[in-house]
């Protein structure tokens, strides 16, 4: 993916916005909903006051966290497609922990710290399969999502289901050791994705570890000669992207559902989607995210006011992702 | 395990196959000529929902079938002319071809909801013994053959065709070549771009298929999300398979038994004592443990997932 890795051009990305919005309108259209009323809408809901805006940046928060681990896992040139699966994982470990934990915020830290552990070692069995047989990552790490949204379901229909429950679901987290809620619902965990954000930019960008990364997914012979250790490198990264994603499945549980439920909801694949809009840089990461959660909360307004379904969100964050592809494509295509 | 249970298993395990194998074959094609269709997942699911809202609104499963057919191929005709001609990502354009597809059924059930279409009439959908009762009774061929979909016994003849077709025609040649060596073939004089949009269509026709028979024939309704990740086993089967027909569709066959298998044992008495996911799991972690298992050869067509340009 030569075209999504360079910088400095972002003309094709808001094109490329700009062409599937249209693209949707016109979808609206043929409906028989009023254009601009759905677009003034939705951006009432997303947008329009700072309540609204404190629902939107509690749903960027998981975003920021999956973009960063697939814009970090992008760059290093592994298509890490196991987020979705890492992030429940994250989640699942992370509320066990918390639950087993006297109530307190040292609970809710540890808890955090196993669930990026647990995004980890999920990753981490893909990455030994490709290390030591061949298994290629994009493969095995498709099967393990299904293997984690089952192992989830399991645990929480067994050890985990709260007691003298009959629906599979775990226990609520004591108040205690949730997420501080700064503006309800906006919690402690935006400044976490904001921090995450600043501290991979920093590491890709200024620090030698994050040149040897690029310069690995960049052109992997290259780095070889260069001395770069490149197989050690891109595992890293991999297994960062899966502490990334396992912690954006705790944060989440931590400060928004405070438990976990059969079939709980992922950010894996929106993650990749956030990660590609953002042209795969940490900071532009915040900006895409925001996008995306807009796009969702405004979907969700424009299902109670206008009686549009909300999945025409997720049609919108596809096709954003479309156009994103087709412009960058086309704007290298110039160049050379 | 007795010989009459062993019978019905390998009956169920067929059932259970043929979509992947469907799905498989077209991708294996397409994966040969150097595409690596991600979005199958998509396509498969828009198939089951076009074929679905066609048969609840006219009953014909001849009609379900082809739209889903033609869903499909639709679908799979934007996605190659974005990877075949402008030269985006496969992988990446996949993901949002299943974003799309994910996001479009659920508006359109939505709208089917809206307007009633959410059962399939009585009788529709392709009746499962299709030589009219005939020969059901029959010990091994009845549940083997006579007792099967059709489709089923069509998705074989396709396999042993498309085998064939690889391996010993000129169109198999040039397919092979286009994965492998699309300079060479250019050089030719094979117009690379155009054969491979071909090839990615036919996969979406038959991940069309695929999808059609999920919610027509199989369970004569429709749940969104219904595919299930089949799209993606349907990929490691065909890279399990090192993209010969024979190993993918034997690789069928065995996820199939293992399915039948854990349907068989969650059915059993006492099995409720385990968790239902943990039968589940069972397919997948076979996968995982037979890839990680066979040795490693050659990794598959040499331009697999690269763009071409002249």
């Amino acid at each position: 993916m030569p075209d999504l890795r360079r910088f400095g051009d972002e003309w094709p990305a808001v094109a490329a916005v700009a062409g599937a919005g249209l693209l949707l309108l016109c979808g609206l259209c043929i409906a028989g909903v009023d254009p601009v009323a759905a677009v003034e809408t939705a951006w009432r809901g997303a947008f329009g006051s700072w309540s609204r805006l404190a629902i939107t940046a509690t749903a960027a928060v998981p975003l920021v966290l999956c973009g960063l681990a697939a814009a970090l896992a992008f760059r290093c040139g592994t298509l890490n497609i196991g987020l979705e699966g890492q992030c429940l994982i994250g989640m699942v470990s992370g509320v066990a922990t918390m639950l087993a934990l006297p109530a307190g915020p040292l609970s809710c830290l540890i808890g955090l710290m196993v669930g990026a552990a647990g995004g980890a070692l999920w990753c981490g069995f893909a990455v030994v399969l490709e290390r030591w047989r061949g298994v290629p990552l994009v493969l095995s790490t498709i099967l393990l999502n299904t293997v984690a949204v089952l192992l989830l379901g399991a645990l929480v229909q067994g050890p985990l289901q709260a007691p003298g429950s009959a629906a599979p679901e775990t226990a609520t987290i004591p108040e205690a050791s949730r997420l501080a809620i700064l503006a309800s619902p906006l919690h402690l965990g935006v400044v976490l994705a904001v921090l995450a954000a600043i501290v991979s930019y920093v590491v890709q960008w200024r620090t030698v570890l994050g040149f040897e990364l690029t310069v690995a997914g960049l052109n992997p012979e290259a780095a070889r000669f260069a001395g770069i250790q490149v197989a050690r490198r891109t595992a890293e990264a991999a297994l960062a992207s899966g502490a990334l994603a396992g912690l954006a499945g705790a944060v989440q549980a931590a400060g928004v559902t405070w438990f976990v439920s059969d079939g709980a909801r992922s950010w894996g694949y929106a993650g990749i989607a956030v990660a590609l809009l953002a042209r795969l840089h940490p900071l532009a990461v915040l900006v895409a995210a925001m996008f995306f959660a807009g796009l969702e909360v405004g979907a969700n307004t424009l299902e109670r006011r206008m009686e549009v379904p909300h999945d025409i969100g997720v049609v919108a964050q596809g096709l954003m992702v479309a156009a994103v592809l087709i412009a960058g494509a086309l704007a290298t295509r110039k160049h050379t | 395990m007795n010989e009459a249970l062993l019978v019905v298993l390998l009956a169920q395990a067929m059932v259970a196959a043929t979509p992947l194998l469907l799905a498989g074959l077209g991708e294996l094609v397409a994966e040969r000529s150097g595409v690596l269709n991600i979005g199958i997942e998509g396509l498969i699911l828009a198939g089951c929902l076009a074929g679905f809202a066609t048969g609840a609104a006219t009953g014909e499963p001849w009609l379900a079938l082809a739209a889903g057919m033609v869903a499909g191929g639709f679908l799979a005709l934007a996605y190659g002319l974005m990877t075949v001609y402008v030269g985006c990502d496969q992988i990446v354009s996949g993901l949002a071809l299943n974003l799309i597809v994910i996001g479009g059924t659920g508006t359109a059930w939505s709208v089917m909801q809206h307007h009633d279409l959410t059962t399939m009439p009585a009788g529709s959908g392709f009746a499962r013994s299709w030589f009219g009762g005939w020969g059901v009774d029959l010990p091994l061929l009845g549940p083997w053959i006579f007792n099967q979909y059709g489709i089923t016994l069509v998705a074989i003849a396709a396999a042993a065709a498309a085998s064939w077709m690889l391996a010993r025609t000129r169109l198999g040649l040039i397919v092979r070549a286009l994965g492998d060596a699309p300079d060479a073939c250019a050089a030719a004089g094979v117009p690379v771009r155009r054969w491979r949009l071909l090839a990615v269509i036919a996969a979406g026709l038959a991940a069309g298929a695929a999808g059609a028979f999920l919610s027509t024939m199989r369970t004569n309704s429709f749940v969104p999300l219904m595919s299930g990740g089949l799209g993606f086993v349907v990929l490691a089967l065909v890279m399990f398979g090192r993209w010969r027909v024979g190993w993918m569709a034997a690789g069928c066959l065995m996820f199939g038994l293992a399915d039948a298998l854990q349907q068989h044992l969650q059915s059993q008495a006492g099995a409720n004592r385990v968790p239902y996911q943990l039968w589940q799991v069972f397919p997948y972690a076979i996968a995982l443990v037979v890839l990680a298992l066979v040795r490693r050869g050659r990794a598959g067509p040499r331009a697999l997932a690269q763009p071409w340009s002249p």
